[in-house]
């Protein structure tokens, strides 16, 4: 990075703004790669693509959040030709309670809530949305409650997993210098490796 | 990877919340989701339902055909004919009705046992006899 | 656009609502029974629009009463015990005449095995009735007077018998003609997803909900437990089975299929079952097979086109047709 006469705020939209592309574009993929894996059931989903929604959270803020989460499912559910199928809502859902438990949490709780809380919190959500509106609008049978539980399970397992990445993600990026010089909205709380964050 | 190095990368917080979580989600494993109360009988006279209890509560209780009263049994979970005024008595001879979809009859007496509900381990659609 | 993140968040729902909404609004599943020949009818249908298939059903229903009143030989009024009490040619529904016409066929496809003209054997057997015996010789000699294949001569809607004192009994046949006739109504009235189930003798319409309808098939030995399953969509299914209506007399079970070379119940199985695409033949032929025993009742089933089966032997063991091992699971 060559020092020019750039406003310095908005040489930092323009890189918030292609790094969320990127982030956007991992998203994408993953989900992709996602669908193409062999999954024990069909709603069984690791949701891999949260990891990009939870650094975005921590880097940019609530607002690029909301954006990587829903360009994920747009696009993604474009790639894949679901785009307004039944799959669509489910995923839309999914997603929407997923995100706004995320932010919500991230704004209410600030620096006590890690990136491993945060995506938890979104993977449960994810499951639930799902659940809820498969509940409302596809099958209105008693007997898909009785996944419920191990839906519950799973997102819990895998939300951990995701988060753990996430945080992983975070500490990696924040030692490059053009996250480095970009101070979050937030103190990032991850306890560790913090020294080398300035 | 340690688990302790992993550990650490978790808040207070982070740890708290899953701690509840996973409670939450061992605690929905044991809840009956779902879990219908079981499966219940309905009980048609003339093609009219004249009575409808659960399968999983034992009691006898009798239903009025054009030939009489049909008297009929829940215990263990299956219903079956105990007396009916027919001159075959096959509404006995049938046994036990079950599983959902399961049929009992006393043709004669115009009377329809049938089970509604979601039995687990249905493994046909239709029986054919 | 992503700056106000609630607005595309409800664009999308909205437009996401509208596509819903577009789609079928889900399948639902009625299912009605009736006692109709004697027996628990259970008709279940898919489709969308309840109060229709409802509507469906109850026309349904009525058309198989209707048809019963016309085929049965306990209704003195019926068209068939009018038959049977003719002495000379005698003029038919239309309706009737079809339902002559393919159990003289399928008379003719066993060499005999099956037979429309057993109704005085049956009544004096009275299995099922209220007086079941064991004939003698002679009486059984005389109740199959005028019997076989070539009982009945059908010219346009007239029908001449044999012997002026031969009763018609449809029972082999017409409760499949009669399920058969009522999936043809549901057809009609767009219902592409339905089963017609009359005691054990199945008319399937389609799939269920994507699916193979599962037809669980009674174990002749064991009244609470299934020997198979079929996985089938679009076929009918009977089964007819020395278990469905007897009188055990001296450790001996005395069934209601009756072999019409000496009016005797057939001893060569426990039971066959037969899928083919309509009710009416299956019926006919399960009670054919049954009575012609296990391989020659296998090797009609396998010669004929379009028909599977299986069967149980006397001694027990299970048979079928090549064609149906795709879709058949033994338990």
């Amino acid at each position: 990075m060559t020092s020019s006469a750039v406003d310095p705020v908005q040489l930092e939209q323009v890189r918030q703004r292609v790094f969320l592309a990127l982030f956007i574009a991992l998203a994408v993929t993953l989900n992709a790669v996602e669908y193409l894996l062999p999954s024990p059931l069909p709603w069984f989903r690791f949701g891999l693509a949260n990891i990009l929604t939870v650094t975005a959270l921590y880097l940019y803020g609530s607002r690029a959040a909301w954006t990587v989460a829903l360009s994920r499912i747009l696009i993604g559910s474009l790639l894949l030709g679901t785009l307004f199928s039944p799959g669509f809502l489910l995923s839309l859902s999914g997603g929407l309670l997923a995100t706004l438990l995320m932010t919500s949490s991230f704004q209410l709780l600030g620096s006590r809530i890690g990136p491993v809380g945060v995506s938890v919190l979104g993977a449960l959500g994810h499951a639930g949305g799902q659940l809820l509106i498969a509940w409302l609008l596809i099958v209105q049978h008693p007997s898909i409650w009785l996944m419920l539980p191990f839906f519950l399970l799973f997102s819990l397992i895998s939300g951990m997993i995701n988060g753990l990445a996430a945080d992983m993600l975070l500490d990696f990026l924040l030692k490059h210098e053009a996250f480095a010089r970009h101070k979050t909205t937030r103190e990032f709380p991850s306890q560790t490796s913090g020294s080398d964050v300035t | 990877m340690a688990l302790g190095e992993l550990l650490q990368r978790l808040t207070r917080f982070d740890r708290y919340l899953i701690l509840c979580l996973s409670l939450l989600v061992g605690v929905s494993f044991l809840l009956p989701f779902g879990r219908q109360a079981g499966a219940r009988l309905i009980v048609e006279a003339d093609n009219r339902t004249v009575f409808s209890a659960p399968l999983d509560t034992p009691r006898q209780f009798a239903v009025e055909g054009p030939l009489g009263m049909t008297r009929m049994e829940v215990r263990n979970g299956a219903v079956r004919v105990l007396h009916s005024p027919c001159p075959q008595k096959i509404c006995i001879g049938l046994g036990e009705a079950r599983r959902a979809g399961d049929l009992l009859a006393c043709v004669p007496n115009r009377i329809v046992v049938r089970i509604e509900g979601d039995v687990e381990g249905a493994a046909y659609d239709l029986l054919s006899r | 656009m992503f700056n106000r993140p609630l607005i595309p968040i409800l664009l999308i729902l909205l437009v996401a609502l509208l596509f819903w909404l577009r789609q079928p609004a889900g399948e639902s599943m009625v299912s009605r029974t009736a006692l109709v020949m004697g027996t628990l009818v259970e008709i279940k249908a898919y489709g969308e629009d309840r109060a229709q298939l409802e509507e469906t059903i109850d026309t349904a229903f009525n058309e198989m009463v209707r048809l019963e009143q016309l085929f049965s030989s306990h209704l003195p009024e019926s068209e068939i015990s009018r038959l049977s009490a003719a002495t000379g040619s005698f003029a038919v529904s239309r309706e009737t005449a079809v339902l002559l016409e393919l159990g003289i066929e399928m008379a003719r496809l066993s060499d005999g095995a099956f037979d429309l003209g057993l109704g005085r054997l049956k009544d004096l057997w009275d299995i099922g009735g209220e007086n079941p015996q064991i004939p003698g010789e002679q009486s059984l000699r005389r109740a199959l007077h005028g019997a076989g294949p070539a009982a009945l001569q059908l010219e346009g809607l007239q029908v001449r018998k044999q012997a002026p004192d031969l009763h018609i009994d449809l029972g082999g046949i017409a409760k499949g003609y009669i399920i058969d006739r009522a999936a043809e109504l549901l057809l009609q009235a767009g219902v592409s997803s339905a089963a017609v189930n009359a005691g054990g003798d199945i008319r399937l319409l389609g799939d269920r909900q994507g699916q193979d309808w599962r037809i669980g098939i009674q174990h002749p030995r064991e009244s609470d437990a299934t020997m198979a399953t079929l996985n089938l969509r679009n076929r009918a299914v009977v089964t007819s089975g020395d278990y469905e209506r007897f009188f055990v007399r001296d450790g001996i079970r005395y069934h209601h299929l009756f072999d019409p070379q000496n009016g005797r119940p057939a001893r060569g199985c426990q039971s066959v079952t037969v899928v083919a695409a309509d009710a009416a033949s299956a019926d006919a032929l399960a009670t054919a097979a049954f009575v012609l025993g296990p391989r020659a009742g296998l090797d009609l089933l396998e010669q004929l086109p379009d028909v599977e089966g299986l069967l149980v032997t006397a001694d027990g063991r299970r048979l079928a047709t090549a064609g149906i091992e795709s879709a058949l699971e033994w338990h």
